[in-house]
């Protein structure tokens, strides 16, 4: 009998979280009550880092991790942040589950010990900004609160875009005064914090998907046997597919309950951001043949 | 068990208390036999500080340093007399203002406490006030300094429980304010039982040299919450811009802060503010293995059991935190509170964590003063020269003063929650 | 012994020498993000930057104050009791600090795995992959450089915490203090 735990660094309310009970829920079940996951959300175990390095150590036996801090370690995973990879989370659900993808999980246990289970996606990356946007030349200049990895650092850097770091919780005030004129978000995060109160121009760009990978402690699942390898592996395996479903489910609910918000709402795609795509992919050159790869999987949509 | 005999015997030792806090993660590592914990911990430790939010701990430091070594405080109590000088009992209640000028640019309250008792006391001593209550005054002032922004405690609460620590600074506003009202009514109800001694007016010619002496002074609490409320910078930036400020006040207009300051300032900010900072690397770790074992979880559900009432919960709380604040001071005793039981009072009773923030702060800062152990009270007997226990007495009424707000603030979330903006 | 005492007080010194220096660098580091953001000119490292120049300066300074006992601590038994027997729970108390430092100092030890690095011929990646450990793969977020430099003040505070905590105990404390007690943070 195991408990296992499972760290994410969503809060509680979060699908992510939801999902990873709903996959403790089944584990326990399914073995009879033997096995169970407690789920650490908010962070409450380390940032990413420290999580990874806790899947490592064999402290932490599960994780459901954006593959932000991933790519810093395995550059490759930063192919999946590739600017206009995909436009919809159903696309990216399927090019996650897609042949190029699923071979870069195997990367995952010889260069960080940890086995990857499949992915799942938060909703699609938009561009939300104080001040109407009528070309991308009006986002030169910007100061603009991103995530602070490189896929979308060099995004920005060829926008023009002044990327500064911030913490989630300090964006709302910070959009209302000025300390960052827009922000790189998604559509469920601005709902649940309500940016659309501080910020009312909306680039509905879909211009990255965000994937999030469910991850195994190398050291853990080493000590498990067949069986429950077997249990752990399909029932997270599970969980991910549902996830991946449910953001299908929800994006256009998200799209709407956003434009009835009254901010204004522009949709945009890759022509917007003239030579953006073909420079960033410069900048990527060493995963060029990935890249194309996943481009061509994903043309063959 | 094993792990709870420990934590009180090397507290009660006087083992400094983030080594008692590391001790015992390694003491619960050993005991719970999850010895690959062990791997984790150095990491832990590191990772404990890498969070924007503490930048703000040395720099606000810094501000309070270098206000000290620039004749700031000197005139800014001279600009609360013109106010309320002239009053009976007027340097009590220059006192009382001046504090709350000052809460406005220092972080803490044993530091203003020193500071301010260092001014205040002598002055009225030598104006016929009792020493004692001077002393009393003085110290029921500096709890201002926690409570009104900017805040050291607030700025580790903020980042013990993740949330906007801008937010939490204009949280705390008016329950200071209110703290200074109380204890300006304190002295105006003891004024009926003591005859204070009375000012003369000041002439006009002087209030007005007083008002522009100070306000190149009073620009450095502008600096701060205009920069945090305006969204001009984030409060770590604001402390920067702030220390800047108190520089140029003390250096180009006063001309009373030179460079040879310097490396002394420096060696205080350091020791101070890694004291400080450490206390929160081995808290990590130490709200690490809490957290890892689930004993916020299994204490959530005891509490759940004996109430589901919000508002009880909170005078748990209070009743809980009254006794912490006995024995454990400010910093140390938010950092064993706040892992444990945020969680609990957010997810269980549905309570704004910066609700939840301002009262455990509030109720802390009180425990400064409280005896046994009450670090500011020993600050304020230290500087002033009077017994602990003599202080206790002119205290009492401000501390139930301060235990009147903090029952008001635990009954009506609104005190805290109004000024924030969402 | 005396060869102890004196280290130790040298390590002090040399210790919040660097934290002051630091704390400036923090400070610095803070008003050009400023100034940078103003100017719309944002640099990306400098959040990181002043973070980890933070963390080394808490660190050596909590070394340091084992040498000048200025940490926090309960103190209502030691005061209660006769000096006497303050002196010998005093004396525990120091050992207690030494005994920490030195597991510390093996953990950390542990983590950097000098003789793991070695057996693989200092190449990260062998090492990472015979280990499990990635101390040494790991890079900073926007600094671009690897982790590891700035892990190192983990390492640095074992060492100099058993240093302080071993003269401690061998030669007791010094009554030097570096501090006034009156900023006491709280
Ligand atoms: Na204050
Ligand atoms: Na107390």
């Amino acid at each position: 009998a195991k408990d296992f735990r499972l760290g994410t660094i969503v809060p509680a309310g979060h699908f992510w979280s939801k999902y990873a009970t709903a996959m403790g829920e089944a584990i326990k079940e399914q073995s009879g009550g033997a096995h169970t996951v407690t789920v650490f959300p908010s962070g409450q175990l380390g940032d990413e880092s420290q999580m990874v390095q806790q899947l490592q150590s064999g402290a932490l036996d599960m994780a459901f991790l954006t593959i932000a801090d991933v790519s810093n370690r395995i550059p490759a995973f930063g192919a999946l942040y590739a600017p206009f990879l995909v436009d919809n989370v159903g696309d990216g659900a399927k090019l996650l589950k897609g042949e190029t993808a699923q071979k870069l999980l195997e990367e995952l246990p010889g260069k960080m010990g940890v086995l990857g289970m499949g992915y799942g996606i938060a909703a699609m990356r938009q561009m939300l900004s104080t001040t109407p946007i009528e070309t991308s030349a009006d986002l030169a200049g910007k100061k603009m609160r991103i995530t602070p990895f490189k896929p979308f650092r060099d995004l920005y850097n060829i926008i023009g875009i002044a990327p500064t770091p911030m913490p989630l919780p300090d964006v709302y005030d910070a959009l209302a005064n000025g300390q960052v004129d827009a922000i790189d978000v998604d559509l469920e995060l601005i709902m649940n914090f309500r940016f659309d109160q501080r910020a009312k121009h909306l680039l509905l760009t879909n211009h990255a998907m965000f994937p999030m990978v469910g991850l195994v402690s190398g050291r853990v699942w080493a000590e498990l046997s067949e069986e429950d390898r077997k249990l752990v592996g399909d029932n997270m395996a599970k969980a991910l597919d549902d996830l991946l479903a449910e953001y299908g489910r929800l994006e256009p609910e998200l799209v709407s309950q956003v434009k009835a918000t009254g901010i204004e709402v522009k949709e945009v795609g890759p022509e917007f951001f003239p030579g953006v795509v073909e420079k960033w992919e410069e900048t990527w050159k060493d995963q060029k043949p990935l890249i194309d790869r996943l481009r061509a999987e994903a043309a063959a949509m | 068990m094993i792990v709870s005999i420990g934590f009180t015997v090397l507290l009660l030792a006087g083992v400094p208390i983030a080594l008692v806090l590391a001790m015992t993660a390694m003491i619960y590592i050993v005991v719970s036999g999850n010895t690959i914990l062990f791997q984790s911990m150095p990491q832990q430790l590191y990772g404990g500080l890498e969070k924007y939010g503490l930048l703000a701990i040395p720099l606000f430091m810094l501000v309070g340093e270098l206000m000290n070594e620039g004749g700031i405080t000197r005139r800014l109590i001279a600009f609360a007399g013109v106010f309320v000088g002239s009053l009976r009992g007027g340097l009590a209640y220059i006192n009382l203002v001046a504090n709350l000028l000052m809460a406005a640019i220092i972080g803490s309250a044993n530091a203003q406490i020193a500071v301010m008792g260092h001014v205040m006391v002598p002055e009225m001593v030598r104006r016929g006030y009792n020493r004692e209550f001077a002393t009393a005054v003085t110290a029921a002032g500096g709890l201002m300094s926690p409570i009104i922004p900017p805040s050291m405690l607030f700025v580790i609460y903020g980042v013990l429980a993740q949330i906007s620590i801008g937010d939490m600074f204009l949280a705390g506003i008016i329950p200071g304010i209110l703290m200074g009202i109380a204890f300006i009514s304190v002295v105006a109800i003891m004024g009926f039982f003591y005859a204070y001694p009375r000012e003369e007016r000041k002439s006009r010619r002087a209030a007005l040299s007083d008002i522009l002496g100070a306000l190149p002074s009073l620009t450095i609490p502008v600096v701060i919450i205009g920069g945090i409320a305006g969204g001009i910078a984030t409060p770590t930036e604001s402390a920067a811009l702030a220390a800047v400020a108190a520089l140029a006040v003390g250096a180009i207009f006063h001309r009373e802060f030179h460079i040879s300051h310097v490396p002394q300032i420096l060696i205080r900010l350091v020791t101070n503010s890694s004291m400080v900072l450490f206390l929160v690397a081995a808290a990590n770790v130490f709200g690490w293995i809490i957290v890892y074992e689930r004993i916020p979880q299994m204490l959530a559900v005891t509490m759940q059991q004996m109430t589901s009432d919000p508002f009880v919960f909170m005078l748990m709380l209070n009743l809980l935190l009254l006794g912490v604040g006995m024995i454990i001071d400010g910093i140390a005793a938010l950092i064993l509170i706040v892992p444990i039981l945020l969680p609990i009072a957010t997810s269980s009773y549905g309570i704004s964590p910066f609700h939840f923030g301002v009262v455990v702060c509030l109720n802390l800062v009180i425990g400064l003063l409280t005896p046994p152990v009450g670090t500011a009270l020993f600050v304020a007997a230290n500087v002033s020269g009077c017994k602990p226990t003599a202080i206790m007495k002119p205290l009492t009424p401000f501390l139930l003063a301060s235990l009147l707000i903090l029952m008001l603030i635990t009954w009506e979330p609104r005190l805290v929650t109004v000024i924030l903006s969402q | 012994m005396l060869f102890l005492t004196r280290a130790s007080k040298i390590l002090a010194k040399a210790e919040l020498t660097a934290a002051g220096i630091l704390s400036v660098a923090v400070t610095a580091l803070i008003l050009l993000n400023v100034i940078t953001r103003t100017l719309g000119e944002s640099l990306f490292w400098v959040d990181e930057a002043a973070i980890s120049a933070m963390v080394w300066m808490a660190f050596l300074g909590a070394s340091a104050s084992l040498h000048y006992g200025t940490s926090v601590s309960v103190t209502l038994l030691p005061d209660a009791l006769s000096t006497g027997i303050a002196k010998v729970l005093g004396k525990l108390v120091d050992i207690a600090v030494l005994v920490f430092a030195c597991i510390f100092l093996w953990l950390t030890f542990k983590w950097f795995d000098p003789i793991g690095l070695a057996k693989a011929d200092f190449s990260f990646q062998k090492f990472s992959a015979s280990t499990y450990n990635f101390i040494y793969s790991e890079t900073t977020t926007t600094l671009g450089i690897p982790k590891f430099w700035l892990w190192l003040v983990m390492p640095v505070f074992a060492i100099n915490s058993t240093i302080h905590s071993l003269a401690n105990v061998l030669a007791g404390k010094p009554v030097e203090t570096p501090v006034s007690t009156l900023a006491n943070p709280d």
